[in-house]
């Protein structure tokens, strides 16, 4: 899922400072797991602002906020709330803050949060990023264990000399990814995928390093 | 020949070589390079330069280098993947041949968090088996890694390192044997206090063929003082000083008379390994001793060729 975190409530009021009503728009799937844009949240952030005398003309979480026509045709009902708000305040990921902008053209959005990286909740609301989005997986190579992510240089062909114990030179509370790699290979018998010198990668792809609009179509 | 360098001839010419580390300023003093040149310059077969090392900021290592060659003397340019994308690392390499440079010594480096700019973004574009693989691609094939053409000659002389005491212990050979496949011409290890672990390494290395495909010098590094040996302990990743050494540096009356006998210890046993080439002395901050040590090892004259 994407995980995000409350952005500081400070800088939201700063954002909306000269709007008086709002429409806030969260997500039933990773912001509600994320707890930073279920129903929950987004009734206590209903309360934080009224209380700071702002009016809020409704509130609703996406059923997918990434999902723009489905949006689209769930935010139906708000129409009047939606039209009568001076702004938005999206309460997902990244993504759902651009469902809003781009289903409301002449209104102003504004994301309450930030978003973090493709995660799993390895235990209630812990999540570990696991996935670079890198757009040429390596997992069948590795294990199912993602170097790319989890190895603190993105090595390839690794581990580094740095690996100690199971950890990373970064961190003692960091588990080294190729540690990970190498037992979990011994385990299933295929520690020979490793033999093969990994070439150079195309980084093309991934989010820090690409040059081209990224699109996965039919 | 590959490359022609001085450290290839000697290697090649199944002499026990001796490589010296030298650490470059944090400044522009070409002085102080010089002044370590000077030093080193008859006790040892070529001097590395790091490039970087911890991620601190210091006069680059190709400018040590050529520093170095001014003075007659054989350098081996380190050169880590943390810096510089495919696109640089390609550069750098061209300009550093032109210069005269015959040697590169190809590292990830120690990563951006513990050096003095931990902000910084790691390039890791390429890893650095990817990195001897290119320079190999370079010299031996005349091609980028783009597989476009190289107009000349790159005569390279291609080092790698190896830790063996890192985890996990038993893949550590895999590793080696991965840059060897690659292209790695002579490995430089990291130093060794452990002999026995060394030696089990250095058999699993031999059982696999290895050491006739590269040549294999050991890591030494000089402990000083009881606080250098306890930090490297415990704060330096990848280097295992065992409670005996830490024990005598402790109890000795003259701890840096002490270090010097480990250095010489260690380095009489690593002699009498099978598949040792040479060694490699990193004297960090203390290049004064490695003089003194190459003499009472009994490692001098070095050969000309």
């Amino acid at each position: 899922m994407i995980v995000t975190k409350k952005r500081e409530l400070n800088k939201l009021k700063e954002n909306i400072k000269s709007h008086k009503s709002v429409f806030l728009l969260g997500c039933a799937e990773c912001a509600t797991l994320c707890a930073t844009g279920g129903e929950p949240e987004l009734k206590a952030m209903k309360e934080a602002l009224e209380s700071e005398g702002k009016e809020v003309t409704g509130i609703f979480a996406a059923k997918s906020g990434c999902q723009v026509l489905g949006t689209k045709l769930d935010l139906k009902p708000f129409k009047e709330a939606i039209n009568k708000a001076d702004c938005i305040i999206v309460m997902s990921c990244g993504a759902g803050t651009q469902t809003a902008a781009e289903l409301y053209e002449s209104k102003s959005v504004y994301p309450a949060n930030d978003s973090m990286f493709l995660g799993n909740m390895t235990r209630f609301q812990v999540f570990d990023e696991r996935c670079s989005l890198c757009g040429e997986c390596i997992l069948d190579k590795t294990g199912g264990i993602c170097p790319i992510t989890r190895c603190a240089k993105s090595l390839l062909n690794g581990p580094c000399g740095g690996s100690q114990g199971g950890k990373c030179e970064i961190s003692p509370n960091l588990p080294c990814a190729w540690q990970l790699i190498i037992e979990r290979l011994s385990r299933i018998g295929s520690l020979h995928k490793l033999e093969e010198i990994v070439p150079p990668k195309n980084w093309d792809q991934v989010p820090t390093g690409k040059s081209s609009d990224k699109k996965r179509g039919k | 020949m590959k490359s022609g360098s001085n450290l290839e001839k000697v290697l090649e010419g199944g002499h026990f070589a001796l490589t010296a580390e030298v650490g470059p300023p944090k400044g522009a003093l070409a002085t102080v390079i010089r002044r370590k040149g000077e030093l080193l310059k008859f006790y040892c077969d070529a001097m590395n330069v790091t490039d970087n090392q911890t991620a601190i900021v210091r006069m680059s290592s190709w400018s040590g280098c050529i520093l170095l060659k001014e003075l007659g003397i054989d350098p081996v340019m380190q050169m880590v993947v943390r810096d510089r994308n495919r696109i640089a690392i390609q550069s750098d390499i061209l300009g550093a041949v032109a210069l005269g440079i015959r040697n590169v010594l190809c590292l990830s480096g120690d990563h951006q968090k513990f050096g003095n700019h931990p902000t910084a973004k790691g390039v890791y574009d390429i890893d650095s088996t990817q990195l001897i693989q290119t320079l190999k691609t370079m010299r031996d094939e005349k091609k980028f890694l783009c597989g476009e053409d190289i107009a000349g000659e790159l005569p390279l002389f291609i080092g790698a390192v190896e830790n063996p005491f890192a985890d996990p212990f038993e893949y550590r050979v895999q590793r080696l044997a991965k840059k060897v496949k690659a292209g790695a011409d002579f490995i430089q290890t990291q130093a060794v206090f452990d002999v026995d672990k060394f030696s089990r390494w250095m058999k699993m290395l031999r059982d696999q063929g290895l050491d006739k495909q590269v040549h294999i010098l050991a890591g030494i590094i000089p402990i000083k003082s009881v606080g250098m040996a306890r930090y490297m302990r415990d704060n330096v990743s990848g280097i295992g000083v065992p409670d005996e050494i830490l024990t005598r540096m402790e109890e000795a009356k003259d701890a840096k008379e002490e270090g010097v006998n480990i250095a010489l210890e260690i380095i009489d046993r690593l002699k009498e390994i099978e598949g040792i080439h040479g060694i490699h002395i990193m004297a960090v901050a203390w290049e004064d001793i490695i003089p003194v040590i190459v003499e009472r090892a009994g490692l001098l004259p070095r050969p000309i060729l």
